[in-house]
């Protein structure tokens, strides 16, 4: 099941994965200019910023739109302290805490010449509330209750209720749109409007073209309030076969590569002019057990209603193992529902140990006997035998449910893998017909989707809480969490919440894997954002005597 | 003429009909969601999901849903990407003009060199030369499409760089070049995937046109133009070629759903803004009118191709022509 020999990723590891490029110092050498190519898998869905969810239309739009604020890479999303100015170049708290009142930069233009007012930033807002923009983002502001703007320059986000992550909440999921190109379009007219497919923001780079299929270009804004970027263009390559993707990248042909394969890492161990970037992953993939019956879901489920049988199950899987043969020493295993880049996560949640003997005890505690020749377990007539649908787009998932299969089999459960391509899987999930999947989840920068996910309020048909686990308790200590204002406290409480589902064991925490990016040597960048690796193109650079045909071209006239 | 051309174009029209219902019952049934991977997402909320619907009117039933879709294609409407956010009509007018121009590169190529190579075996029944063109035909003939495209990519784009990785278009100097320059690029890109295309079908070709070659050489009027001393190179391009031309005209007519099949996987492969591509993106997408579209346009092209196919047919043998 080994996918890479461990010296390949150990060797990538010590030649200095870090996100800052340490080589040359920004002031060295101050000349702006160069292009970087980025081969990416596939076209994004859309540009329009209140709909798009793909990771490419996220990073061409935070090129071209502005957020108030930028967050730093340490993701500290309690209070303001971990943000820098962005289109705000400052802002006052009020003395309770309901409103912040932000103060734009004057020198802020559209890329048509226009100043960008406080009427945008309402504007934004109303858009993306909007029910007819029906807007993905729309739940991460709910807690803002209204948007004003005193003045043309000034604005206050007014909250119902004090809470630590106000100000990610009014900075960071929205980028401000310009009222002046889409006023009075409303609903899936926006979809259509010319401005979804050719953004035109205030950002440090101005859109140039998308070719479906093809590539994205942005160029350089020379007139940007915030200074010219020091790179002139950027290009998104698109190659939908993973493989091309790869190849373009080690041809030569492109100079980012977001995600390498795990199985091309020993292939990218032989390129010194590519620069290996291991970055803290925001994904946790995990197995989840239904706790409802599929046939009747007012009745628990038949195996995984029982709590002690799930954690006799998680005890069985050597969780360390199966993690390390897949990932080699690219993921560490799950602490639960959390990754290790949330400065609340604590490293120290006790865990279920992995012990086969106490699997097996605990199973025949429970009244599951070996009785057929099959050495299968079997209660009251009852077989230990499930299925696991894992989503065929995951390779090291599928590696992972099938060591777990071999895994669970010496504890006497028998596990049937369905591989399902990615729609039917999501169908699965969507109408709870299942026994376990094998899921993943890609987390927000600030630990706030843990209601939706594992809360209460998730379990409801359409919600993301695909197992049905509740815990009233853990509800409480989700929020206790949430809501408290300082770090200390909030680590407590989310501690507290997390061991909970540790102990009940709706799912066996697998993995959490890291983004292992590729960059070629000859582009100096400064520490990469986990959450959003992009933030930072704008400061990129490519030292003069080290810039090839492709960064002479310049930007489009 | 006129009269058969009506009814075969009739015919046509019946077929795309049926493939159409066809296809939008089944891509109805399938499990999944246009808005599959967006309800992965866990923020998109019910309501959210509920607005989706919609806007798109796929909270209607489902005759209700068809019946508006073929009102929306009669006036010319091919409707809305939801994967791609933009006019289903506009994704075509990008696409298909591009797998066409790959496609027609390989058709030419292909039949050129099948029929060639099916000669220099047909001529040399048993030869050497015959077996090892036997033998390399036969391996083009049973490889897969995309582990020739793969290895034609790793040989001749990266281990000898002499042809770009993939896409249609240098991406970074394309809009930096002039018109020749801008040609050359284009020209430049299509090779290996129309070289792709080409060795896995003229292998078809080659293999079709040598039995066919065979079978035609022993006749008594090629016996006779032998007798007459005609040399046997004009033999066979004169008196042979034509007569067995006819059962590689039928495949002409069955090259059109082969060559868009290969081209789903060497698109893939060379990262060409195709149909291939397109029809691949809207199934794992289940972007119904997008997939739709996708469908109608490759059962005209097959149908259009079958449709040549008789027309050519009809050309080379005058004996149809009086039947019909």
């Amino acid at each position: 099941m080994r996918q890479t020999p461990p010296l390949a990723a150990l060797l990538l590891i010590a030649l200095g994965c870090t996100g800052e490029d340490r080589s040359s110092s920004s002031t060295a050498d101050s000349a702006r200019g160069g292009t970087v190519v980025i081969s990416v898998g596939g076209d994004p869905d859309g540009l329009f910023p209140p709909i798009l969810s793909t990771t490419t239309g996220k990073a061409v739009s935070d090129q071209t739109y502005d957020h108030l604020a930028d967050l730093g890479s340490d993701l500290n999303t309690v209070g303001d302290g971990g943000f820098t100015p962005r289109l705000a170049k400052s802002w006052r708290w009020s003395s309770d805490s309901l409103s912040i009142e932000f103060q734009l930069d004057p020198r802020a233009r559209w890329h048509d010449g226009r100043p960008v007012r406080a009427s945008d930033v309402v504007f934004t807002y109303a858009l993306y509330k909007d029910p007819t923009t029906a807007s993905p983002t729309a739940p991460l502001i709910a807690s803002i209750d209204s948007v004003t703007a005193p003045d043309s320059l000034t604005v206050v986000f007014w909250f119902g209720k004090r809470s630590p992550i106000q100000f990610f909440e009014a900075t960071i999921p929205m980028v401000i749109i310009p009222e002046h190109a889409l006023k009075g379009i409303r609903g899936q007219a926006l979809r259509t409007s010319d401005i979804a497919r050719k953004p035109m923001g205030s950002g440090r780079f101005r859109f140039v073209s998308w070719t479906p299929g093809s590539s994205i270009e942005v160029a350089a804004d020379s007139a940007n309030y915030h200074g010219r970027p020091r790179i002139d263009r950027v290009i998104w390559t698109i190659a939908p076969d993973p493989k091309t993707v790869f190849t373009r990248l080690i041809g030569g042909e492109a100079d980012v590569l977001e995600q390498v394969p795990m199985g091309d890492l020993p292939q990218l161990a032989a390129h010194p002019e590519l620069r290996p970037v291991l970055l803290q992953g925001l994904d946790y993939n995990f197995v989840a057990f239904n706790l409802r019956d599929p046939r009747n879901r007012a009745r628990p489920h038949p195996l995984f209603g029982d709590r002690a049988l799930r954690r006799a199950l998680t005890m069985a899987v050597d969780r360390g193992r199966t993690v390390q043969s897949v990932y080699d020493t690219l993921a560490a295993v799950a602490l639960g529902p959390t990754v290790r880049a949330y400065p609340t996560t604590d490293t120290t949640l006790k865990q279920i140990p992995y012990s086969l003997d106490d699997a097996l005890r605990l199973l025949d505690s429970l009244g599951w006997r070996v009785s057929g020749a099959d050495s299968i377990r079997q209660r009251n007539g009852r077989r230990l035998e499930f299925t696991l649908s894992v989503p065929g787009v995951s390779r090291s998932r599928m590696n992972m449910a099938v060591i777990l299969q071999d895994q669970l089999k010496r504890a006497g459960a028998k596990v049937n893998i369905d591989r399902l391509e990615i729609a039917s899987f999501v169908d699965l999930e969507n109408r709870r017909a299942f026994d376990a999947v094998f899921h993943g989840w890609h987390v927000e920068a600030s630990p706030g989707g843990i209601r939706q996910t594992w809360g209460a309020s998730g379990t409801k048909s359409g919600g993301s809480n695909h197992g049905s686990y509740s815990n009233p308790e853990f509800d409480a200590a989700a929020d206790s969490a949430l809501s408290a204002m300082d770090l200390p406290t909030r680590r407590a409480h989310f501690k507290r919440a997390y061991q909970m589902i540790i102990d009940d064991a709706p799912a066996i925490w697998m993995a959490e894997p890291k983004t292992m990016m590729a960059i070629n040597r000859r582009i100096r960048t400064p520490a990469l954002r986990p959450d959003a690796w992009w933030s930072s193109i704008g400061e990129w650079w490519i030292p003069s005597t080290e810039r090839i045909a492709r960064d002479r071209v310049g930007p489009p006239r | 003429m006129a009269r058969y051309l009506l009814r075969r174009l009739a015919q046509v029209a019946v077929v795309v009909a049926l493939v159409a219902t066809i296809a939008f019952i089944l891509i109805h049934l399938a499990p999944g969601d246009p808005f599959g991977a967006a309800m992965d997402n866990p923020n998109v909320t019910d309501a959210v999901r509920a607005q989706w619907r919609a806007a798109y009117g796929l909270d209607r039933p489902l005759p209700q849903q068809f019946a508006s879709y073929l009102g929306s294609v009669a006036r010319g409407d091919l409707g809305w990407s939801f994967s791609l956010q933009r006019p289903v009509i506009d994704v075509l007018r990008d696409a298909l003009p591009n797998t066409l121009l790959l496609m027609s590169i390989a058709l030419a190529a292909s039949f050129s060199l099948g029929i060639a190579l099916a000669i220099a075996q047909a001529s040399r029944a048993g030869s050497v030369t015959d077996r090892v063109l036997g033998g390399i035909s036969l391996f083009f003939f049973s490889v897969p499409e995309f582990w020739l495209a793969l290895m034609i990519v790793v040989l001749l784009a990266y281990r000898f760089p002499i042809f770009p990785i993939g896409g249609m278009v240098d991406s970074v100097m394309h809009s930096s070049l002039t018109s020749w320059g801008k040609f050359i690029d284009v020209a430049r890109h299509t090779v290996l995937p129309a070289a792709t295309l080409t060795l896995l079908f003229s292998a078809v070709v080659a293999r079709y046109q040598r039995a066919a070659l065979l079978d035609v050489l022993p006749a008594e009027y090629v016996r006779t133009a032998r007798a007459k001393g005609v040399p046997e190179r004009s033999i066979v391009r004169r008196h042979a070629l034509r007569n067995a031309l006819l059962p590689v005209i039928t495949l002409f007519g069955l090259a059109f759903p082969a060559l868009l099949t290969g081209a789903v996987f060497v698109e893939k492969v060379f990262a060409w803004p195709g149909m291939g591509l397109v029809i691949v993106n809207s199934i794992e997408s289940r972007d119904y009118p997008l997939l739709m579209a996708s469908v109608i346009i490759g059962s005209v092209l097959v149908a259009a191709g079958s449709l040549l196919a008789d027309l050519l047919y009809r050309v080379a043998d005058p004996r149809i022509r009086d039947d019909r």
